[in-house]
């Protein structure tokens, strides 16, 4: 399988303080990849290199190439970058003002489509994609805030597909979810690798044992190990990722 | 990753399973060791401790069943804890068949004739080939007691060396049955005897190769040990 985002030797500062070294990593194109690792080892920060969020926080500062299809995103205009991989959040954020429908065709307007059955077009795929649609198809008029934890969450994934991104990024999607919410978002990012490259970050080991085809290992900065998530969990070459995902360190 | 408390669990969940495997093999090694003594002096009081410790040995293997599957459920384990937890499982069901094969050692103790004490060259083999086997199971137990995946390396080896002996055995056995120097119910016996120790000797290779898998994660190429049993003698 092609790479569809290769980083080499990426490094990221926040101030003086590089949070991380040097990471080289292929995410595989129409597949899941996900990245563990302890609190502050910098997977978050690390995919929001890849959609040059981070470069959005101030005193940061990014070394290294991103490559996206062998493009560097560091050589387009940021605003581009970020349509073509869109990124969704641990906590839900949908605009509280906005009914459903204008959440979800918010990118698309931001992005100048003005006619109304494009957008409705877009809006109904999206919300179907994002498994979200039969449940709101006779609301869209509500406000996105009036949702449920997981519907909102989901209504963000619609949001993030609406404007066809290459590459969806997710950091800690299911954080705030219960059990229930978490699968039907899993169950999701299954059926989204058959058109999408997504990457995503989680503590929880068994979410990215579900859901993944590969897993990388970060610890303080470091990329310890990546590879077969079935061969990262069951026979993990590194000693540091046997003992973080067995519970045995500290 | 586990929190403490549930590492905590888990670990003691672990060293259970551990102490109660440990058990287990001491058991099914002890069940082989008094069989083959109760054959080779046709002691049927030795025979009936076998079928004693062949019911520990089965009640001891629903348990770690049980266990196994309750570490599993409970703590979704990873890494080499998954490893211990599944090779566990697969090697109760060895030793279990190692208990029962003394099992069934003990019960053709009981249905010799004293009178058949005319085989001794049949039963001077069948020692030297329990020794080899008792010897293979040993080893496999050892190897698992203590995380030595090297001592098992090849162990496939010497179960060939017990192979060989047991295609000689039944020849050796099938010819003097021919010429009428041993009795058939007797020769017949000492064919299933024969076929138990090479049987066993399988199922060590399998806890071998197991641990190898358990500490090491490696899987070993290997052969089942049902079709190694098929070989037809040479």
């Amino acid at each position: 399988m092609a790479a569809k985002i290769h980083t080499d030797k990426v490094s990221a500062w926040y101030g003086p303080k590089r949070a991380i070294e040097d990471i080289t990593l292929d995410f595989e194109e129409h597949a899941v990849s996900a990245i563990i690792g302890p609190s502050g080892c910098g997977k978050s920060t690390l995919i929001r290199c890849l959609n040059r969020m981070h470069e959005t926080i101030p005193k940061t500062r990014v070394e290294g190439k991103v490559l996206l299809s062998g493009e560097d995103i560091y050589g387009l205009p940021a605003v581009t970058v970020r349509r073509r991989i869109g990124m969704v959040f641990q906590k839900a954020n949908p605009f509280p003002t906005m009914s459903i429908y204008e959440n979800v065709a918010a990118g698309l307007r931001l992005n100048g489509e003005r006619n109304r059955d494009r957008l409705d077009t877009a809006v109904l795929e999206s919300l179907k994609q994002a498994a979200l649609w039969d449940e709101v198809k006779d609301s869209l008029e509500k406000s996105g805030a009036s949702l449920s934890g997981g519907q909102q969450q989901r209504l963000c994934i619609a949001r993030a597909l609406a404007v066809r991104p290459e590459v969806l990024l997710m950091d800690e999607p299911c954080a705030a979810l219960d059990p229930i919410a978490t699968a039907k978002i899993e169950d999701l990012i299954f059926d989204l690798k058959k058109d999408y490259t997504v990457v995503i970050v989680t503590h929880n080991m068994q979410q990215a044992a579900r859901v993944a085809e590969t897993t990388a290992f970060m610890y303080l900065g470091h990329l310890i190990e990546v590879g077969p998530t079935r061969e990262l969990f069951e026979r993990p070459k590194e000693t540091l990722t046997e003992s973080y995902i067995t519970g045995r360190f500290g | 990753m586990p929190q403490a408390a549930e590492r905590k669990a888990l670990a003691k969940g672990l060293e259970k399973l551990n102490e109660n495997m440990v058990t287990l093999a001491e058991l099914s090694e002890l069940a082989i060791r008094k069989a083959i003594d109760s054959l080779t002096r046709l002691d049927g009081e030795v025979a009936r401790e076998v079928f004693t410790i062949d019911q520990e040995v089965y009640g001891l293997q629903l348990e770690i069943e049980h266990n196994c599957v309750d570490l599993i459920a409970l703590h979704a384990p990873v890494a080499r804890d998954l490893r211990t937890i599944t090779t566990s499982l697969k090697i109760t069901t060895d030793l279990d068949r190692i208990g029962r094969y003394a099992k069934d050692l003990g019960e053709l103790t009981l249905q010799f004739n004293p009178s058949a004490r005319g085989a001794e060259p049949e039963l001077k083999r069948i020692r030297e080939m329990a020794d080899r086997t008792i010897q293979m199971v040993d080893t496999a137990i050892d190897a698992f007691v203590k995380h030595d995946a090297e001592s098992v390396r090849n162990i496939m080896q010497v179960d060939d060396d017990v192979d060989r002996m047991h295609d000689e055995n039944f020849n050796e056995l099938v010819r003097r049955m021919t010429e009428g120097s041993l009795k058939i119910e007797t020769g017949a016996r000492y064919i299933l005897v024969n076929r138990y120790l090479e049987r066993i000797a399988d199922h060590a290779v399998n806890i071998g190769m197991r641990v190898v898998y358990m500490v090491t994660g490696d899987w070993l190429p290997r052969e089942r040990a049902a079709d190694r049993a098929k070989r037809i003698p040479k």
